[in-house]
C-alpha cells in the first residue's frame, strides 16, 4: 500500500466514525501537522502513525515496554493539559522507531516518547530533558538480521 | 534579534501571557537561572534538545514507513 492509499484508508475510517488523533503541537519538526491516524498492518507490535495533513509525516511506533525500560516518564501538567487527561489517568505511551538510520538495528527514540489519550483522541510528543536517555536505542534487529 | 539586559529578580514579558524571570546569575555570569511562565498550550523546550528531536523525527520519517511496515509483514 502506498502512502497515498494509506491516507485514503484513514479518511475512510474517519467516514465510518473513527476520529483522527489530534496532536496540538504536532510532532517536533512537523508543527503544522496535527491530525494523525494509526495504521496496523496486522503483525507484530509496530504501527504506522500517519499524518492526515502531510503525507511525508509518518512514523513507525511501538508501545513503551516497561520490562525493558522501566516505567514511562511522568506527564507534566502542560502535557496533561494538552492530552486533556485528569491527574491519575495514564496515557498510552509509545516510542518513535527509526528503521532507516542503522542497517543492523531498528532504533527507538527514548528522548521523546509519545503519550496518547486513546479515549480523547489526543497525543503529544513528550521531550525529555534527561541527557542520559538514548536518541537511538537499539530496539530490535532489522528483520533481515534477526536470528 | 532583540537584546535586553536584566538583573536577577527582573522579568521580561513576551506578549500578553509569557513571562521570563531571571532568578539568579551564577558562575561569574556564565550561568543564568530563569523561570518561564507560559500558558499550558505553549510548548517550552531547551533549543538544543528540541532541535535534536526535530532532526531525529525527520530522520525517522525520511523513508516510507508504511511500505517498510508492509515489507516486514510480508516476510
Amino acid at each position: 500500500m502506498s502512502n497515498a492509499q494509506a491516507v485514503r484508508t484513514i479518511d475512510y475510517q474517519n467516514d465510518t466514525g473513527t476520529e483522527a488523533f489530534l496532536f496540538p503541537h504536532g510532532m517536533a519538526g512537523f508543527p503544522e501537522d496535527t491530525r494523525y491516524g494509526f495504521l496496523y498492518e496486522g503483525r507484530g507490535d509496530i504501527v504506522c502513525m500517519q499524518s492526515l495533513d502531510n503525507i511525508a509525516a509518518s512514523f513507525l511506533m511501538t508501545p513503551w515496554d516497561e520490562v525493558r525500560l522501566g516505567p514511562p516518564p511522568a506527564l507534566t501538567s502542560e502535557q496533561r493539559f494538552c492530552l486533556q487527561m485528569e491527574y491519575g489517568e495514564m496515557p498510552f505511551w509509545m516510542l518513535v522507531l527509526n528503521p532507516f538510520a542503522n542497517p543492523e538495528w531498528i532504533v527507538a527514540n527514548l528522548r521523546a516518547p509519545v503519550a496518547v489519550n486513546d479515549a480523547g483522541r489526543r497525543g503529544v510528543q513528550c521531550i525529555q530533558a534527561d541527557p542520559n536517555l538514548e536518541l537511538r536505542y537499539r530496539w530490535m534487529p532489522q528483520p533481515d538480521k534477526a536470528p | 534579534m532583540m537584546v535586553m539586559r536584566c538583573k536577577a529578580g527582573q522579568s521580561i514579558r513576551i506578549g500578553d501571557d509569557i513571562r521570563v524571570s531571571i532568578r539568579a546569575v551564577q558562575g561569574g555570569g556564565q550561568v543564568v537561572n530563569f523561570g518561564i511562565d507560559a500558558p499550558a498550550e505553549v510548548p517550552v523546550h531547551r533549543l538544543e534538545i528540541f532541535e535534536l528531536i526535530q532532526t531525529e523525527n525527520r530522520a525517522a520519517s525520511a523513508g516510507n514507513a508504511l511500505a517498510w511496515l508492509k515489507g516486514k509483514r510480508d516476510e
